[in-house]
């Protein structure tokens, strides 16, 4: 176990290094994402200002901005390159690079990423978080940070990554299948923005499709770790969140296993 | 050591009509054409061996070094390395060998070197001792000092090759396989490299098997061969047996002064010479004559030559693999 986790550490670390490379990037990216969330809180805006009364759904005016801000944060720590880094390790064959070394392709491309990520996500979360709480503080006149709330939404945020990280996992896979998994991918990005509560929170639709968005595992990723944040859920219905969470990492960790399975004999008898 | 029996390795390819009547039946029914890459090979290879394999491009040394190493399964046949079937528990196996892909590196694109062989070390557990005196050695045998701090992407295609090398013997392996590992690298670097797999056969008893299309590496580093073609082992022997069993070509490069020229050289009628030991190709640039070197001298066949043409240029070279690949297949 302790040799596993040096193992992976290594990878984390390399991918800490990675990352530093690409500072531009992560600065353009940085403002690219600020003005979406403040194009997205205008809109929101508008829309409470003519509903009239100020309150939709149980969400009054404060609540949109903080989940306009929090859900583009979880969207962005959950934010994960997996598709494209196994696809093109699949397409120009590099992937025997990865099969020569005794290690876990999944696991070695997480640890990886996840060290990519670590400067971007303190860059980045730290801030927002002050910021919203400042907001927060303003308008409402008091201190509304919560810290069970906070550690909640931190453990909710993994499992989001982790969710999102092995159902992209699964759409790079594909590249062993098709010849150009182009299209699927911007096809999953949209469904992922829409069904995750990214672009309208889940509870603004009708009850019964409420309902079935909420079951399905795109919830997990950036509805579920804000309205956590938020406060939004009883004890039970937290209960519940963390239960399909779990559920929804397990059910694509196992998926990928198999695809992996598959795509090792498909490699075999077809080649790369 | 080694075991390979009858092993053979069909590829399925999907046949793609044209057009776009194509592409939509392709999506209902698919074709397949079999490639046959490697078909009824059987070698074994002892302990600390320095194995060579040549042939033509797409002759199946890629596709054998995959099996090799657990990468492609078998369609037939039986592998055995060390006692493990490298394709059953890959992770386990490939902890025992070391592999280059001379196309391809393994090295972190964005990191520098050093960067990737602490990720080895962990991935292998090789302990501190240990990683120190490999990393010596490789600066001694591959000069790795120089460049051990810049980022991979920055490297030679030179500095990156002996890199790929280092990291491939960092957990000293029990067998390494180099697909290719002089291929694009000017002299200079091809014999450092070539050195360096010397001294790593001697100094741990490595077995290594490799594949080139460079003469030179076979004569420097293998004293067995084998020698495939379209998938078919044709031969398995020492290089030097080879040589004399088929004859010691030599190539004559020259360029005429006049080219009808070319019909002053009659080798058969003047030099008694049988068709099987000579050829003569030519275009436009320059004529190329091969010629078994047993039956008629280097020096006697240059002087039949500079009397019978006006040559403006001439050169003496070794036949490289492929002729003599091309000459045993006849
Ligand atoms: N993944 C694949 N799918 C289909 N055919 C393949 C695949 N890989 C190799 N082949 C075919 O198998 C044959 C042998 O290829 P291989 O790469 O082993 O040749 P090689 O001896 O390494 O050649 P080279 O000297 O050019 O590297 C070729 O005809 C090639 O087209
Ligand atoms: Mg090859």
């Amino acid at each position: 176990m302790r040799r596993l986790c040096n193992t992976y550490k290594s990878f984390l670390k390399a991918g800490i290094q990675s990352g530093m490379a690409y500072r531009v990037n992560f600065i353009c990216f940085f403002i690219g994402e600020s003005l979406y969330c403040i194009v997205m809180y205008f809109i929101w805006k508008a829309v409470f200002m003519s509903s009239g009364n100020g309150n939709f759904m149980g969400f009054n005016m404060v609540d949109i901005t903080l989940y306009v801000f929090l859900s583009n944060l979880v969207g962005f720590l959950t934010s994960t390159d997996s598709t494209s880094s196994l696809a093109l390790e699949i397409k120009d064959g590099s992937i025997i690079m990865r099969m020569i070394k005794p290690v876990n392709l999944n696991l070695s491309l997480l640890a990886f990423e996840l060290g990519d990520k670590v400067m971007v996500i303190t860059c980045t979360f730290i801030p927002v978080m002050i910021g919203v709480e400042i907001y927060r503080y303003i308008t409402l006149g008091y201190i509304a940070f919560n810290i069970i709330n906070f550690l909640l939404f931190i453990i909710s945020v993994i499992f989001s990554y982790l969710i999102a990280f092995y159902l992209n996992l699964l759409f790079g896979y594909l590249a062993f299948f098709l010849m150009n998994i182009w299209g699927f991918n911007m096809l999953k990005g949209s469904l992922i923005k829409f069904f995750s509560g990214a672009i309208i929170p889940i509870a603004f639709f009708p009850e019964k499709i409420r309902v079935v968005f909420e079951q399905l595992p795109f919830a997990s990723l950036v509805y579920t770790p804000t309205m956590v944040y938020m406060g939004k859920y009883s004890n039970n219905e937290l209960l519940f969140v963390f239960a399909k969470q779990i559920v929804w990492l397990i059910v694509f960790i196992l998926i990928c296993r198999m695809v992996w399975y598959l795509a090792q004999k498909r490699l075999s008898s077809q080649g790369g | 050591m080694i075991k390979v029996q009858n092993v053979s390795k069909e590829f399925k390819k999907v046949v793609k009509e044209s057009g776009l009547k194509g592409s939509v039946k392709s999506l209902f029914s698919r074709k397949y054409d079999i490639v046959k890459a490697v078909n009824d090979i059987s070698f074994t290879v002892a302990k600390g061996e320095i194995l060579g394999f040549i042939g033509a491009n797409g002759a199946g040394k890629s596709t054998t070094i995959k099996m090799l190493t657990g990468i492609l399964t078998p369609t037939k046949g039986e592998i055995e390395i060390n006692g493990q079937i490298p394709y059953k528990n890959r992770k386990k196996y490939v902890r025992e060998i070391g592999v280059v892909f001379g196309q391809r590196t393994q090295l972190w694109w964005d990191l520098p070197l050093t960067e990737t062989f602490t990720v080895l070390k962990e991935i292998y557990q090789v302990d501190d001792a240990r990683f120190k005196k490999q990393m010596d050695f490789f600066n001694e045998v591959l000069e790795l000092k120089d460049f051990v701090k810049s980022p991979v992407r920055t490297l030679s295609l030179g500095q990156r090759m002996r890199a790929d090398l280092a990291a491939s013997m960092l957990h000293s392996p029990k067998v390494l396989f180099l697909d290719e590992p002089t291929i694009g690298l000017d002299v200079v670097v091809k014999s450092n490299i070539r050195e360096a797999i010397t001294k790593i056969n001697q100094e741990e008893q490595t077995t290594i098997i490799l594949t080139t299309h460079d003469l030179k590496d076979i004569e420097t580093l293998c004293k067995r061969i084998i020698m495939i073609d379209k998938g078919t082992l044709i031969y398995d022997g020492s290089l030097l047996d080879m040589k004399n069993k088929f004859g010691k070509f030599r190539e004559i490069n020259l360029s005429l002064q006049n080219n009808s020229d070319i019909n002053m050289l009659r080798f058969k009628e003047d030099l008694n010479l049988n068709s099987d030991d000579f050829q003569i190709k030519s275009n436009k640039e320059k004529i190329t004559v091969i010629f078994n070197s047993q039956k008629i001298g280097v020096s006697d066949m240059l002087s039949y030559i500079l009397t019978h043409t006006n040559i403006a240029d001439i050169s003496v070279n070794d036949v490289n693999i492929e002729e003599i690949v091309r000459r045993m297949y006849k």
